[in-house]
């Protein structure tokens, strides 16, 4: 599943929770970690609400706060972390039916966890969390994976039977990743306006103790935490963790300058430079699982639905360029699954740099140039428009590279950026010609959602009933091999199809202070802040 | 000025306030998108799910109708609520109020025990070298962007000397009076360096030209001294026009300054309208203007009232 990246780090989606091990393992290795001490985090957008499931963000506070039965780490692999182990059909955790139409996940939870208030975490809570987020009377932003569920089991305090409806690859990057709900603090509770959506209760290493409304959160060490280091020292190691809301990205610079804030995450390339040689600051390149790209509204111009348009374009297009206008950082790709997939496939169809062979694809296509430098065939001028998100620097940056490349092959490209929700309404309802922009995943996507023909983010009228079946296979299926080849001849078709050019992979550029130890930067959309427990201040 | 007068002028706010509400109601829905798109990211929101929201929030109705039952609920206090946050409405407003009365409050005084000594005088020293710093100050102030120079101060302030805090209210668990007025600085004087560059310019031609008038000259003649002339005669008729601009610029403080709020991270109701109409959460973003329209209303009658207190030629009846 993918959502689009918005403002600064406010990306819409939200998943997973705890990712531990490796910073556990870390902080395991040397004896210099701290106990105690704050550490103050800027942020960049204005928190809603703390529920996980109901916030239009990322769950920075939420994930050192809430836990998930799992949650996937650094390396975008999922671990253990309320349960004891991730299930999988090789260790008995995941038993598909006979006639592969449904399947079977068994959680054995880890025992003597505890809520910060103390009371015991069980599988009753477990069995609460789907019951609760399924009610269509909870007003949720994310009902992932609730339908696929028909029943859950608890036979004892400690095992949680889930039944699911279909075969469903992606179970792990839904739900119970997320997030568990207190049932004894929320039975019979309205979740839309309770007070858990300020103050919410969990399992994880920190606790909240004040939420100042566009201000701050002040998150305090939970007493109850289950996680010992390897020298059995009770985690976290922090005493609090400050949240601090700071809108404007220079303002959140200016405080880490300053030391006002010791940590802050997708600050703009532009404002890196400034950073690099700052004393007392550390600028960390987290990959984050994100693809940048340029996308054709096929219910829109005619000229957009001319392949020999698109590849013109396609050929156009210099990453390199991109990539060094905006500081170096993004990588250039030929495809849209992330190279850190494995089932990324490197053989697809290319489009390297050739301005040449661009004007060739449209003279034989019958683009003729006219007396103002813009081809036109049939009176059709090569004209649109080329919307971005307004107010995010880095995109609308890249646009104006690409408006000049366009030029250069004479395709004229006219800026109309949208913020908010008016973009999200074009997006969808096709109400642009070209979009360039980008998608962030969770560590197990499924790209049915954007290239499907009936895909919720497809907004470009995009439909192949090819690619509908190789994406139905990959959605479906627990067999990697068979879910790596569907992948795979799925990058082959769309780049033959052409409905979207992948750009680049913009990594995610993290600013800390030197004296943190213990943080690994996590590259999914589970925010950088699933593995708190194990991080320290140098004294 | 009677009071009848001034009852006469608050019932006639109610009809000008519906006028103005209607059309910020329609304005609203005409902008593209709507609360719900913010699901639209989301591969998991069900269609069902959707237009249970839709009930839930009274987004199905037709518009007249929702217009309606808004109006009706807004005047008997009921403003519903937020779509982004779950939380009421009044609530979510009253909580930003307090921080933006206090930096938009002491901006404006602040910027008017400033601007008017200035505009005096810039006035009675006409092409002197006092007046022409003046003026620059003031052209630059109108023409520096407010986040250049908030840049600039806060580097200077916050990262070169650290004498004061670069943004925010309040230090985390502190928030005590000096505290906050630290915090409070540099805002205040950047939102209030605008306004002096404004009004002592209207303070100063205004002041000029009455200078020039017969029955200053005529006072001066009868050897008045300069300085009673100055701010006794001339002071009072001057103000006039100044106290139309300062009375509208007023309205701006329940409005809250949306530029100086997100640089300096001040929790007021500039930087809630922000939120609110990137998610077009029609119930906040409806009670902000309404209450930002009743504030300019209000300014505009209190601004007819100084008219007559300043001049008792002007007389309402």
């Amino acid at each position: 599943m993918g959502y689009q990246i918005q403002a600064a780090g406010s990306t819409r989606q939200k998943r997973l929770v705890l990712g531990l091990s490796a910073a556990i393992l870390l902080s395991g290795m040397g004896l210099a970690q701290q106990r105690g001490g704050t550490l103050t985090v800027g942020l960049g957008y204005d928190i809603d609400t703390l529920n996980v499931y109901s916030t239009g963000f990322l769950g920075d506070v939420q994930a050192a706060v809430v836990e998930g039965l799992v949650a996937p780490n650094e390396k975008a692999e999922y671990v253990p972390v309320l349960a004891t182990r991730v299930p999988t059909v090789q260790n008995g955790g995941i038993k598909v039916a006979a006639d592969n139409k449904s399947m079977v996940v068994t959680y054995q939870l880890r025992p003597g966890v505890k809520w910060s208030d103390g009371k015991p975490f069980t599988s009753a809570d477990v069995k609460f969390t789907w019951e609760t987020v399924k009610d269509p009377k909870f007003i949720a932003e994310s009902k992932d994976g609730t339908e696929d569920i028909a029943s859950i089991q608890t036979p004892n305090d400690l095992t949680v039977v889930v039944n699911y409806k279909r075969v469903a690859p992606d179970f792990k990057s839904t739900l119970f990743t997320f997030g568990i709900l207190p049932k004894h603090t929320l039975e019979g509770k309205d979740l839309n306006t309770d007070n858990y959506n300020q103050m919410p209760l969990g399992t994880g290493p920190f606790k909240v103790s004040q939420f100042v409304k566009g201000q701050y959160v002040v998150l305090d060490r939970n007493p109850y935490y289950w996680r010992k280091d390897k020298a059995g020292v009770q985690l976290p190691y922090l005493d609090k963790m400050i949240f601090k809301i700071i809108p404007d990205s220079n303002t959140l610079v200016t405080q880490l300058k300053s030391g006002e804030i010791q940590m802050a995450y997708s600050v703009p390339y532009s404002q890196i430079a400034q950073l690099d040689n700052q004393p007392g600051l550390n600028v960390v390149k987290n990959p984050v699982l994100s693809w940048q790209h340029l996308d054709f509204n096929l219910k829109g111009p005619a000229p957009l639905r001319d392949i020999n348009v698109r590849k013109a374009m396609a050929h156009a297009l210099d990453r390199t360029t991109i990539s060094k206008a905006l500081g170096g950082y993004p990588i250039p790709i030929d495809t849209v699954v992330v190279p850190v997939f494995s089932y990324s496939n490197k053989n697809v169809p290319k489009y390297p740099y050739d301005p040449a062979k661009a004007r060739q694809l449209l003279d034989a296509a019958g683009y003729k140039v006219g007396s103002d430098g813009i081809r036109a065939k049939n009176g059709q001028r090569l004209s649109f428009n080329i919307m971005a998100q307004a107010g995010r620097s880095t995109d609308e940056d890249a646009q104006q590279v690409i408006i000049a490349q366009m030029k250069a092959i004479g395709i004229e490209l006219k800026p109309d950026n949208k913020a908010g929700v008016a973009l999200r309404d074009a997006r969808y309802k096709g109400g642009y010609d070209l979009y360039y922009g980008g998608w962030i995943t969770s560590a197990d996507p499924s790209y049915s959602v954007f290239f499907g023909s009936k895909g919720v983010n497809n907004g470009q009228g995009y439909s192949n009933p090819k690619i509908d079946a190789l994406l139905a296979t990959a959605d479906s299926s627990l067999d990697p091999a068979v879910r790596t080849k569907a992948l795979r001849d799925f990058q082959t078709t769309l780049m033959q199809d052409l409905p979207s050019i992948p750009v680049t992979s913009n990594p995610s550029m993290i600013v800390v202070t030197d004296k943190l130890g213990g943080f690994v930067p996590n590259p999914t959309n589970m925010t950088n802040f699933v593995n708190t427990s194990g991080w320290y201040l140098k004294k | 000025m009677s009071l009848s007068y001034i009852f006469k002028r608050l019932l006639g706010m109610v009809p000008l306030l519906l006028g103005v509400s209607l059309i910020l109601f329609g304005v609203l829905h005409l902008a593209p998108g709507g609360p719900l798109d913010v699901y639209a990211d989301n591969p998991s929101v069900t269609q069902e799910a959707l237009d249970n929201m839709k009930r839930a929030f009274g987004l199905d109705q037709p518009l007249p109708v929702q217009y309606f039952k808004w109006v009706t609920a807004f005047f008997q206090g009921e403003w519903g609520f937020s779509i982004r946050t779950a939380q009421p409405v009044m609530e979510e407003v009253l909580a930003r109020v307090p921080a933006t009365l206090m930096l938009s409050g002491s901006a404006f005084v602040l910027a008017l025990i400033v601007a008017l000594p200035l505009g005096i005088l810039s006035a009675t020293r006409r092409y002197t070298v006092v007046d022409y710093f003046i003026t620059l100050l003031s052209f630059l102030g109108i023409s520096t962007p407010v986040f250049w120079l908030a840049l600039m101060l806060q580097l200077l302030f916050a990262v070169q000397w650290k004498l004061l805090p670069s943004a925010g209210m309040q230090t985390i668990g502190d928030g005590s009076l000096p505290d906050i007025l630290r915090h409070l600085a540099l805002p205040m004087f950047i939102l209030a360096f605008a306004s002096v560059a404004g009004w002592s310019r209207y303070m100063r031609s205004s002041m000029v030209e009455i200078l020039s008038q017969d029955y200053i000259r005529t006072a001066r003649a009868k050897g008045v001294s300069s300085r009673r002339v100055t701010y006794s005669h001339a002071f009072r008729n001057a103000l006039i026009p100044v106290v139309t601009v300062v009375a509208l610029d007023s309205a701006a403080i329940l409005s809250g300054a949306v530029i100086t709020e997100t640089i300096f991270a001040w929790p007021g109701l500039g930087r809630l309208f922000i939120d609110s109409m990137n998610g077009r959460d029609y119930p906040v973003l409806m009670a902000l203007l309404m209450v930002g329209s009743f504030a300019l209303v209000v300014s505009n009658l209190v601004a007819d009232l100084a008219y007559s207190l300043i001049d008792p030629r002007i007389r309402y009846d």
